[in-house]
């Protein structure tokens, strides 16, 4: 479903050139779930933006779905991103002017979908907001908002969801409740999952965890594999992935 | 319907507020001046035309060619005739069926046909010295009308006969005033008024008759235009098509300079409006960004974009200029409303639909040059801003916007004011201000902190506050003066032409002309003048001459190539009159005055009339006085004041050199309304002088100018509107990050007081920089103003600099407090729950 090969990000600073990301080569499977892991600017949200086609890599080529979408400009990536992707946000990026059930028709009406209000009424009971599809963002808890967030991602139907550190700004339980609620949500639908996170109990609940320091691949390993390695790591040192979403 | 549901849900959100405020405000602002002004305007000018009695008066020596009056008929003009000439006029009694006079008068006569007047009115009474009525039809045949002077000297009642050469007619009423009064030389002597069917009868007009032949014309200006592009090529010398112009310099010179002021206040206008609107644009394309984002990550194309913004902008702006179209003509009303004891609005012409389609080009175009910039810029933003928000538009589309912005409100300037040079003078004028005013602002804020360091923690969080911001603190500082700046400049602008008109025409102006006082009446006219309590100007003794020579040249040789005008007035001759001393507003611009017993032939010279006879000091002329030749110095040039109403020279003489001659005597007096009734007693004791009044015209002229004054203080107000609304916008502009930081303060245990404070403080400070930086600027902009444009002398304005800097402080100051009190009454939870 996505194929990255040798990309690179550079970008220019007041010091000089910075590069974010070297070579990187990756395969994401159909239906396949994977976390990206790593330090904070270890460049894991700028491989998740470049992946989704919302920039462009300094070198290298990504192949979405069946687009090579470093071929494509932005106006050619935007109708790709209609078409397969969908988003989950940290910080929720809600519009604040609309009210939940209007952020959620959000996508469709962009794309013309007939029926947008049905689909988001649709998608918000299924996240459990029936009762507050009036209510705009700032009267809504943070946890009811990045469901909101996640009923408008899956409203577009995407082949791909990519989501951006989605407990990051969430209380444990309610990371937890929101995080079981994208994952049934993504079984049901069918859709390829690509996870960026801080979080262990997160990442291991993907297929395929990729490690990222200093822009490089350090690892990619399969969930089995992830969890006997965990495990030999925890009885060897103290080092882990941290439990929680603290930045 | 997507993009209508956006808007409305833009609407509901309040983010469009700001921006339709401003739409609608320049819309009301620019129709509301326009529909004023224009109504105005043509108002001043068809009352003004009234000193015409028409909107154009061809003027002859004989009568003209029928064609000419037909081609006039056939243009759909109206036509009225008036012959004006001098006789003698008679009264006596009847008896044994024979009319023998007993009594006779000088008089200046006017027969005029029955369409007379064509515009404007005649005030008539029906007694001598009384209040008189205005009537638009003039005397019957058969009938005459007389000034009110000429019953007492020729012993006559309403109703009895006056003989006019070998006509009797009924003197019917009196005539009080006509509206080309000032016209001809009916202006001298006694007037009659009466029908030009009587004229064959009284057998005066023969061939060789001095009679003036006047043709007055009235219609639409394009048919007026046309028939005078026609006439142009046919006047031979003697002929003269007359306009407000030439009949009234005075009132035409005002209304040129009042609508250049109304012109200069709209296009002003304009500015300030287009201003407002870039702000209001910019601030709700910055709160967009979020949004574009958002919708290019869900997959909406750049044209996506573009078009949804412009098409809902497109919205906006129909149903803001609906609105403001609606406010303006609200706002003319109700100044038409308030003002209905000031103006006449009867006179005022029916509501055109150029206002309202100046106020929606007006919208149309802020739109395109300010508004469209900053959204386009929208379709730029990158959709990697919904991980990364530190992206937003390129800064080479500032650039864009700020050149579109200057375009736009140029070409406005220019079709509203239709004169480049007020346009590139505005223009250049604000483009030099906003270059030097914005690098002395970022100097003067860059060294804000070391005063702040010493004061109070409102102080120190003020001034801190100033320097953190100082780009965005400059840019402001420019706004606020340039809105100052401008604001200043109308209120200079407009001080000075009302204090020049005033200074014109103060009260108590001379306003009775004594022409023909003979030497041996000088001083008991002097002692009856006194005993009224009637002060008067000095009494100049007059001597007839004909200039025969210049520099030993015929005058007429020297004239051959001179103008027309030069040498009928010649031709006429002069009035000479002697002084030891120069009158007290006559300036020497050459030469020297004479000194008390200088016994040289020597003289003095009109400034103007030196330069159309090409004279200078020490050039000689001749006169012919009488039988005489005389030959003179010009030993020194003079400028005068031909409005100031005192008796005024062409050349004047040392005393000694023209006593010889049998002179008479002129003066002028000021005589108020309530003691009119002298001019009985005065006349019946100088039954012989000639009496000219003034007073009617005076009124007139004063009036006219108080209408302008108040048009141009109406025009200010609206003006000052608009200019707050751009304090406001910029204001508002900086609002978020100041929601934040106060925010945070507040959430640290700073109290709203001090936040409330340290934001009053901030404003006032920029606004005392604003103020004085925009003195400075309004100063310069009308010393440039009045030397090139409106043609007046420039007057320093010591005010300014001290209003300028406190109108600063306290505006904004004050918009800061009223815009910035939502940001400390937030809570600070709410604020950052946004963030």
């Amino acid at each position: 479903m996505i194929i990255t090969k040798d990309i690179e990000k550079t970008v220019s600073t007041s010091e000089g050139d910075l590069c974010i990301l070297k070579a990187i080569n990756l395969s994401v499977s159909a239906g396949e779930t994977i976390a990206i892991v790593g330090a904070s600017g270890s460049g894991k949200s700028t491989l998740l933006g470049l992946m989704a086609g919302l920039d462009t890599p300094s070198h290298g080529t990504i192949q979405l779905g069946e687009y090579s979408i470093t071929d494509l400009d932005e106006d050619q990536r935007a109708k790709v991103r209609a078409e397969l992707v969908g988003f989950v946000f940290q910080s929720f990026q809600l519009l604040p002017s609309l009210t939940a059930l209007e952020n959620v028709m959000l996508p469709a009406e962009i794309n013309g979908v007939a029926n947008a209000r049905g689909l988001a009424e649709k998608y918000l009971d299924r996240v459990g907001l029936t009762e507050r599809v009036k209510h705009y963002p700032r009267q809504l808890s943070g946890g009811e908002q990045q469901r909101v967030a996640i009923a408008r991602a899956f409203a577009s139907q995407p082949k791909i969801l990519f989501a951006d550190e989605p407990t990051g700004n969430l209380d444990t339980n309610t990371g937890a409740h929101v995080i079981d609620l994208l994952f049934q949500l993504n079984r049901e639908e069918g859709a390829t999952l690509v996870l960026v996170t801080h979080e262990q109990r997160l990442a291991e609940r993907c297929h395929r965890v990729i490690k990222l320091e200093s822009g490089e691949i350090i690892s990619d390993s399969k969930r089995a594999e992830t969890v006997a390695s965990e495990s030999s790591q925890s009885t060897d040192s103290d080092s882990a992935i941290p439990a929680s979403g603290v930045h | 319907m997507f993009g209508l549901r956006l808007l409305w849900r833009d609407w509901r959100g309040g983010e469009l507020g700001i921006l339709s405020a401003s739409i609608i405000v320049a819309v009301a602002i620019v129709t509301g001046i326009s529909l004023f002004s224009t109504r105005l305007q043509q108002s001043i000018v068809a009352e003004s035309s009234t000193f015409l009695a028409a909107d154009k008066v061809l003027q002859s020596s004989r009568p003209v060619e029928e064609k000419w009056l037909e081609r006039a008929r056939d243009l759909g003009l109206e036509q009225a005739q008036v012959l004006n000439f001098q006789s003698m006029v008679f009264s006596g009694a009847e008896g044994l069926g024979e009319y023998v006079p007993e009594s006779m008068q000088l008089a200046a006569i006017k027969a005029v046909s029955n369409a007379y007047p064509l515009l404007g009115e005649i005030e008539v009474s029906e007694q001598p010295f009384s209040v008189g009525k205005k009537t638009s039809e003039g005397p019957t045949a058969g009938t005459a009308w007389l000034d009110s002077r000429l019953f007492p000297l020729l012993n006559l009642q309403i109703g009895d006969k006056v003989q006019i050469g070998e006509a009797l007619l009924i003197a019917s009423r009196v005539i009080i005033n006509e509206p080309d009064r000032a016209g001809g030389f009916s202006g001298f002597g006694p007037r009659i008024l009466m029908n030009i069917a009587d004229i064959p009868e009284t057998e005066i007009i023969q061939p060789g008759s001095r009679v003036e032949y006047r043709y007055l014309f009235a219609g639409d200006g394009q048919s007026l235009k046309g028939f005078g592009d026609w006439l142009n090529p046919l006047l031979q010398p003697g002929h003269k098509w007359l306009g407000l112009k030439n009949i009234q310099p005075r009132i035409s010179k005002s209304i040129d300079r009042a609508e250049r002021f109304l012109l200069l206040a709209g296009a002003l206008g304009v500015g300030l409006a287009g201003i407002a609107i870039a702000l209001a644009a910019r601030r709700y394309s910055e709160r967009h960004f979020d949004y574009v984002a958002m919708m290019k990550s869900l997959g909406a194309t750049s044209g996506r974009i573009l078009s949804l913004y412009i098409s809902n902008l497109l919205v906006l702006a129909s149903a803001a200029t609906l609105i403001g179209c609606f406010i303006g003509w609200t706002i003319q009303e109700g100044f038409i409303i308030i003002l209905v004891d000031l103006f006449d609005v009867s006179t005022f012409p029916p509501i055109s639909l150029r206002p309202f389609a100046i106020g929606g080009v007006t919208a149309l175009v802020c739109l395109l040059a300010f508004a469209l910039p900053p959204l386009i810029r929208l379709q730029g933003v990158s959709p990697l801003r919904v991980l990364r928000r530190d992206l937003g538009a390129s800064t080479a589309s500032d650039m864009f916007s700020y050149t579109m912005g200057v375009g736009g409100i140029g070409l406005l300037m220019l079709w509203y004011s239709e004169s480049v040079v007020l346009t590139l003078a505005v223009l250049s004028g604000v483009g030099l201000t906003f270059v030097i005013v914005g690098c002395l602002a970022w100097y003067l804020l860059r060294g804000g902190s070391l005063v702040g360091m010493q004061a109070g923690s409102a102080w120190r969080l003020a001034l801190a506050s100033m320097r953190r911001r100082g780009i965005q603190n400059s840019v402001q500082a420019v706004i606020f003066s340039l809105s100052i700046m401008l604001l200043l400049m109308l209120a200079l602008v407009r001080s000075s032409l009302i204090e020049e008109w005033q200074i014109q025409l103060p009260e108590g102006t001379p306003n009775h002309f004594l022409v023909n006082v003979a030497e041996h009446e000088v001083s008991a006219v002097d002692e009856l003048l006194k005993a009224n309590q009637l002060a008067k100007e000095h009494i100049y003794p007059m001597v007839r001459g004909r200039l025969i020579e210049v520099n030993r040249t015929s005058i007429k040789k020297r004239l051959s190539e001179s103008s027309e005008d030069t040498q009928t007035d010649m031709d006429r001759g002069l009035n000479l009159s002697w002084a030891t001393d120069i009158p007290a507003d006559n300036i020497i611009l050459d030469g020297q005055w004479w000194a008390a017993d200088s016994t040289e032939a020597e003289m003095s010279i009109e400034s103007g009339l030196a330069e159309r006879l090409e004279v200078k000091v020490n050039d000689t002329l001749s006169f012919q006085i009488g039988s005489e030749k005389l030959s003179v110095t010009i030993t020194s040039i003079r400028q005068l004041d031909w409005d100031s109403m005192r008796p005024n020279f062409y050349m004047m003489f040392p005393p000694g050199l023209l006593t010889q001659f049998p002179a008479t005597y002129i003066t002028s007096f000021y005589l108020p309304t309530e003691k009119k009734k002298f001019l009985n007693k005065f006349l019946r004791e100088f039954p012989t002088i000639t009496v000219i009044e003034m007073d009617s015209m005076i009124t007139q002229i004063r009036s006219i100018i108080s209408q302008v004054s108040q048009a141009i203080e109406l025009v200010l107000a609206l003006i000052i509107v608009s200019g707050i609304l751009v304090l406001v916008a910029s204001v508002q502009a900086s609002l978020d990050s100041r929601f934040q930081e106060s925010a945070i303060l507040r959430t640290l245990g700073a109290g709203r007081k001090l936040v409330l404070g340290s934001l009053v403080i901030e404003f006032s400070s920029l606004g005392l920089l604003a103020g004085f930086l925009a003195a400075v600027s309004a100063e310069l902009s009308v010393l440039g103003l009045q030397e090139f444009l409106l043609d007046m002398e420039f007057v320093f304005h010591p005010w300014v600099w001290v209003a300028g800097p406190i109108i600063g402080a306290i505006l904004i100051g004050s918009a800061g407090y009223v815009t910035c009190r939502k940001v400390v009454n937030t809570p600070p939870v709410e604020v950052l729950r946004e963030l």
